[in-house]
């Protein structure tokens, strides 16, 4: 039997507005608890809500850049649950009216490009954090997150497979970041996700029951969690069983999905329209403004690299991968006049070792200073590649000034050619047979020459001028 | 209206009614959705929907912090609470 798998994704990206969807209450991270709250946030009666414009500017940026349609009127609705991370009673969201309607998105999977539909993108309230295990019997309530403007995106369910799941959440976390609407950060939480998983027969037409795994909040997981559920779903549906229709939480440790709520009533919202709020308008003249401010999107930063640097599409896909790592790009490459060098450093070393370290750029502790002075370094023959590779190692670790380091670690290449070519002499001296081998027809023994000079001089000397010497001197 | 459908209702409103009670509500409950059925006799086929009574649009604050620290205050007036968090019966996932 062959099977297939249909997955669609909610994701939730937290806006980085100063305050919250519905109160001046600042949303910074890490506060102590409960020390940004308003009176609104703790539904305390009479306390009414008002909107945050910044929070629609943005949902429209994301909009825009979706090619999505923008419904410059819209509306909020109230989602009725019971939970105490939510003193209301019930959440205030946008159900028939979003603010973005149907728009796509690109994604990238092993160098093969697929466009998936995107139904709609709409603001909604966070809830606060309960914490389980702190108390002893109790629960405690942290009102700072409630509030904190979200913006849901939607996918079709059009994606179909774990890859291609984590390429489309890493497409959305690039862009958002891009449009700097959302700080991107996982581990604070500020992009969480919900994945919707069914299976049918490869020969069917409708969908199979699909099961929903709750808030996963990072790409590995994501990943994991939807291969575990789709040999879970195969395993029952080859026994002759069903799939049923609920919610499902991932264990990172166990590397499984259970079910959230098994036996308790169906969950019924009691969708209506929010009465606190009146429709919210957009005007042309505002869109406008927003349209004009877009910035440059990453395929359109990849094209222009291309064609402006003229680099390997490869290439300038992984230096427009982050806002990040494309500023860096740029930056340096205007500092140092030599934008190929920059790429190459980039494309190669760095990212090897962003990759080793699992970190993004503007984690690590390179600056753009230092990387200017290393590419400056190489460029004004001061240290040879060689070396440049093991200082940025070094740099890689500690963040140290690369100058320094030259100095400190006695790197500087050696210039003097009389040196080299004493250094050269000797060498060939002390290996009488290799140098017989050599002018008996050996060429390739001329690289073991070049290897004992440069051992010499520990990588110091710039290897052209080596085999120009050792050329001469072997004749 | 069956019994089922009042239990759903209760549970979803988190109240409770005894016995005695539950034949009243039931029977309010009738009353109201017969009421709120002659409105479905209306024909709306061209009107567009209204959200709110007002025919006004939302107003809007701009992006600044407004609110202070009020904490204190506000841990003092919940039912249960300690020097950080509100405290509530446990919720387990």
């Amino acid at each position: 039997m062959s099977w297939e798998t249909v997955i669609g994704l909610e994701v939730h990206v937290q806006l980085s507005t100063k305050t919250k969807l519905f109160s001046g209450a600042s949303t910074g991270f890490g506060a102590e608890p409960n020390t940004q709250v308003d009176l609104v946030d703790l539904g305390l009666p009479g306390a009414l809500p008002v909107v945050n414009k910044e929070a629609f500017y943005k949902a429209i940026r994301f909009g825009l850049a979706t090619k999505a349609e923008i419904n410059q009127v819209s509306m909020f609705d109230r989602k009725n649950y019971f939970y105490p991370d939510l003193p209301k009673g019930y959440q205030i969201t946008q159900m028939e009216k979003p603010i973005v309607g149907m728009g796509s998105i690109t994604i990238d999977v092993d160098g093969k490009e697929k466009l998936i539909n995107i139904t709609r993108a709409h603001l909604e309230e966070d809830a606060g954090k309960s914490i389980h295990d702190l108390f002893d019997g109790e629960t405690g309530v942290d009102l700072n997150r409630a509030g904190t403007p979200l913006l849901e995106i939607v996918s079709e369910p059009e994606i179909s497979n774990a890859k291609e799941a984590v390429a489309y959440f890493k497409a959305i976390h690039q862009l958002v970041t891009f449009l700097d609407i959302c700080d991107g950060n996982m581990a604070q939480g500020s992009m969480r996700c919900d994945v919707n998983v069914s299976i049918k027969k490869a020969e069917d037409k409708e969908l199979g029951t699909r099961a929903e795994i709750k808030n996963i909040n990072s790409f590995k997981f994501i990943e994991k969690a939807i291969n575990f559920e789709i040999a879970r779903q195969i395993k029952l549906l080859e026994k002759g069983e069903s799939v049923v229709q609920e919610t499902r939480l991932y264990d990172s440790i166990k590397n499984e999905t259970r079910s959230m709520r098994s036996k308790e009533a169906a969950n019924d919202y009691r969708y209506f329209p929010e009465p606190d709020l009146l429709p919210v308008v957009i005007l042309d003249k505002e869109l406008e403004e927003i349209i004009e401010g877009l910035p440059e999107l990453p395929k359109e930063k990849e094209k222009r690299f291309i064609d402006e640097h003229n680099l390997e599409v490869s290439e300038a896909r992984i230096l427009s991968s982050s806002k990040a790592m494309a500023e860096l790009f740029e930056k340096a490459s205007e500092k140092t006049k030599d934008s190929n060098l920059v790429a190459k450093w980039l494309v190669g070393d760095i990212s090897a070792l962003l990759n080793k370290d699992n970190i993004s750029i503007e984690e690590s502790k390179l600056s753009l200073e230092n990387f200017v002075k290393l590419i400056e370094r190489i460029t004004d023959n001061t240290i040879s590649g060689k070396i440049a590779k093991s200082l940025l190692e070094d740099v890689w670790e500690t963040g140290n000034d690369v100058d320094n380091l030259i100095q400190e670690k006695g790197l500087v290449q050696i210039q003097d050619e009389s040196v080299l070519e004493e250094i050269a002499t000797k060498v060939i001296q002390s290996n009488e047979d290799q140098v017989a081998a050599y002018k008996s027809g050996k060429d390739r023994i001329f690289g073991f020459f070049v290897g004992q000079v440069m051992k010499e001089t520990q990588g110091k000397a710039n290897p052209k001028s080596v085999n120009d010497i050792l050329k001469k001197l072997l004749g | 209206m069956d019994k089922e459908t009042v239990a759903t209702i209760s549970y979803l409103a988190r109240l409770r009614f005894d016995e005695d009670n539950k034949e009243k509500i039931t029977k309010d409950l009738e009353n109201i959705i017969e009421f709120v059925d002659q409105l479905e006799s209306a024909d709306t086929s061209d009107i567009e929907p209204l959200a709110n009574p007002l025919e006004k649009t939302a107003k809007t604050r701009s992006d600044e912090i407004t609110a202070e620290n009020r904490k204190e205050t506000f841990l003092e007036n919940a039912p249960d609470s300690n020097e950080d968090y509100f405290l509530v019966p446990r919720v387990v996932e």
